[in-house]
């Protein structure tokens, strides 16, 4: 195992990230959007990365925490905490849905599926436009203090979402270290070897689902409460597909790989859009040439790095492109 | 009566995403290829149309021109680029199909701007057709003939034909046709364009009907799986059962339900991977 990969070590590196942003970002917005997309990024790396499946469905789930976000705080008092623990569970519930129906199929059966669910819940978003706000979307989402400390400023929202990041991505890594994680593993690499040995294979991905689900709905949430807006646009097609992007950019082979595909997508956007509308045709330029060149993505770019400085002379076998799923 | 319009308006409809479904399946079957650059193919064909009558060439010839450029663009595009992908992973035909379409997109907006435009009906077939009661828009019942008879070539071409064969046997055994002497590379080549070029002729087809802009191909390509995973991939007669099914449900929905008339398609689709994993007519 690549020292890089061990489980201090991306924690280590998860904190440092926290401390590191604030000190070189001048926004607290885009320094707390990096940590939302981070999870996001690192949930969706869970089934890519871990599992070997590739949803294109994981707009579904941060909108469902958008929305869930953004009806109960403009409706009613809920203290915070129970907002996100319900947008949590609701993501669960809705991931174990599409789950279970989209694993059904395989391989590229799977991946068409989960898009057309992603166009499913966007309409339904769109057509139940009482609930949702429509095209519009909800509109004064409050960000009320949680446990008597005010998050009204960047910085101090910055916070928050920090604890929560660094939380929810302990968590992350506790799951893949796991007997649980460990089983994903196998499944990823041969899932008829998993099942004949007993393993309940459509269970485990099905559960894979069901927390990934959960904790993009928790960072949807986060979302709507940093923006102050539950927008259509998060349910979107575009939004599964910028998470995807993400994800295969930072690097499916490491969960930190996700903090770095989110931090980079994120960075890029800021800096490109503001001087030319057109940015997107360099982003499709960017996502050629890593697959073309840097197919085990950031993260592959980090082991390589640090092969050359510590590990001279060894065999570097960060440039094996990844296993087909 | 309104019904009928709307199971015409459908048919229409679902013969454009036979079109667009079959030019996926037959890159899918031969490749085994993600195609996410389809609707922009599709978007390209539309805009290519747009861009020649808004420039004075006649419709008849906008069409095929707007199609051949299309094909002729893809096969470009393959031999370039997505040659060198095949072998890679899925996650990595998504990510530069993604790529691609992206770019296309953009480049359009570069080319067109943000905003689209209208196709008018070619000259010829901008009245109404009127027998009796019965009154309906000419050009829209030209596509419907213009597509079935498409449909029937595509049919022989693919299943009666020796180029058919060859296509079919390299979905089975890539290296088996390579050991009879067929230049695989060229004919890979070669399916792709073609795949490609029938995206472009559906764009094509439905510019003068729905007019055209830049995200008209995203719209276009998650229809399109759509119709593959209902009609199971790689089955010509899946493509064409599922793209009539979803087109007509879909037109009949404009009128029952208008604001949820798109949604339905996907329900419905949610409906027959509940009840028939495989799709109505799925081998894989």
């Amino acid at each position: 195992m690549n020292p890089l990969d061990k489980p201090p070590v991306q924690l280590g590196l998860a904190l440092l990230t926290v401390l590191v942003l604030p000190l070189v970002l001048k926004s607290g917005i885009l320094a707390t959007e990096i940590l939302i997309f981070a999870m996001v990024v690192a949930a969706c790396n869970l089934l890519l990365g871990y599992t070997g499946l590739l949803s294109f469905g994981q707009g579904i789930f941060f909108g469902i925490g958008t929305y869930a976000a953004g009806i109960c705080l403009t409706r009613w008092s809920i203290p915070v905490p129970v907002v996100l623990g319900g947008a949590a569970l609701l993501g669960a519930l809705t991931a174990t849905l599409v789950g279970w129906l989209s694993i059904r199929r395989q391989g590229v059966y799977f991946v068409m599926l989960t898009l057309a669910f992603s166009q499913l819940f966007y309409f339904v978003a769109y057509t139940f436009s009482d609930l949702t706000g429509g095209d519009n979307g909800l509109l004064g989402v409050p960000r009320p203090s949680v446990g008597g400390t005010a998050l009204n400023t960047p910085w101090a929202y910055y916070t928050f979402v920090a604890v929560c990041f660094v939380t929810v991505f302990a968590l992350l890594v506790m799951v893949t270290q796991s007997t649980f994680g460990r089983t994903l593993i196998a499944i990823r690499e041969n899932e008829g070897r998993a099942a004949a040995i007993g393993f309940p294979t459509r269970l485990f991905k099905i559960e894979a689902f069901a927390i990934s689900g959960a904790v993009t709905a928790f960072s949807g949430a986060l979302h709507a409460m940093l923006i102050g807006v539950a927008p259509l646009s998060n349910i979107e097609y575009h939004t599964s597909e910028l998470i995807l992007i993400m994800t295969i950019i930072g690097g499916s082979s490491s969960l930190f790989g996700s903090v770095l595909g989110a931090g980079f997508y994120l960075l890029l956007a800021d800096a490109l859009s503001t001087v030319w509308p057109r940015w997107l045709l360099l982003l499709g330029l960017v996502l050629v040439t890593v697959a073309l060149f840097l197919q085990r993505g950031l993260w592959g770019l980090v082991e390589r790095g640090y092969d050359l400085i510590f590990r001279r002379g060894r065999s570097i076998d960060s440039e094996t492109p990844a296993k087909e799923h | 009566m309104i019904y009928l319009f709307q199971v015409l308006n459908g048919i229409g409809l679902g013969m454009l995403y036979f079109l667009l479904a079959v030019g996926l399946s037959v890159i899918f079957g031969l490749l085994q290829f993600v195609n996410f650059a389809h609707g922009a193919f599709y978007l390209l064909g539309a805009y290519l149309t747009y861009d020649l009558t808004m420039r004075g060439f006649s419709f008849w010839l906008a069409m095929p021109l707007a199609t051949l450029a299309v094909a002729g663009i893809a096969a470009l595009i393959e031999v370039v680029l997505l040659h060198r992908i095949y072998k890679l992973p899925h996650t990595f035909h998504i990510l530069v199909t993604v790529g691609l379409a992206l770019i296309v997109q953009e480049l359009v907006i570069i080319a067109w701007g943000p905003l689209g435009g209208s196709v008018p009906a070619p000259a010829g077939l901008q009245g109404v057709f009127i027998m009796g009661d019965f009154i309906y828009p000419q050009y829209r019942l030209f596509t419907i003939a213009f597509t079935a008879v498409l449909a029937g070539l595509l049919w022989w071409l693919l299943e009666g034909t020796r180029l058919g064969a060859i296509v079919r046997g390299g979905s089975e055994s890539p290296a088996n046709m390579a050991l009879l002497g067929y230049n695989t590379l060229r004919i890979n080549t070669a399916v792709f364009g073609f795949g490609a070029g029938l995206a472009g002729l559906a764009g094509a087809l439905a510019a003068p009907i729905r007019g055209v802009e830049p995200f008209m191909g995203v719209e276009a390509l998650s229809v399109a799986f759509v119709v593959v995973v209902i009609g199971g991939m790689g089955s010509y007669t899946g493509a064409l059962v599922a793209g009539l099914l979803v087109g007509v449900v879909q037109s009949v929905m404009t009128t029952l339900w208008p604001e949820g008339a798109r949604l339905m398609i996907y329900v419905g689709m949610a409906l027959v991977i509940a009840l028939m994993p495989r799709g109505l007519l799925g081998r894989a």
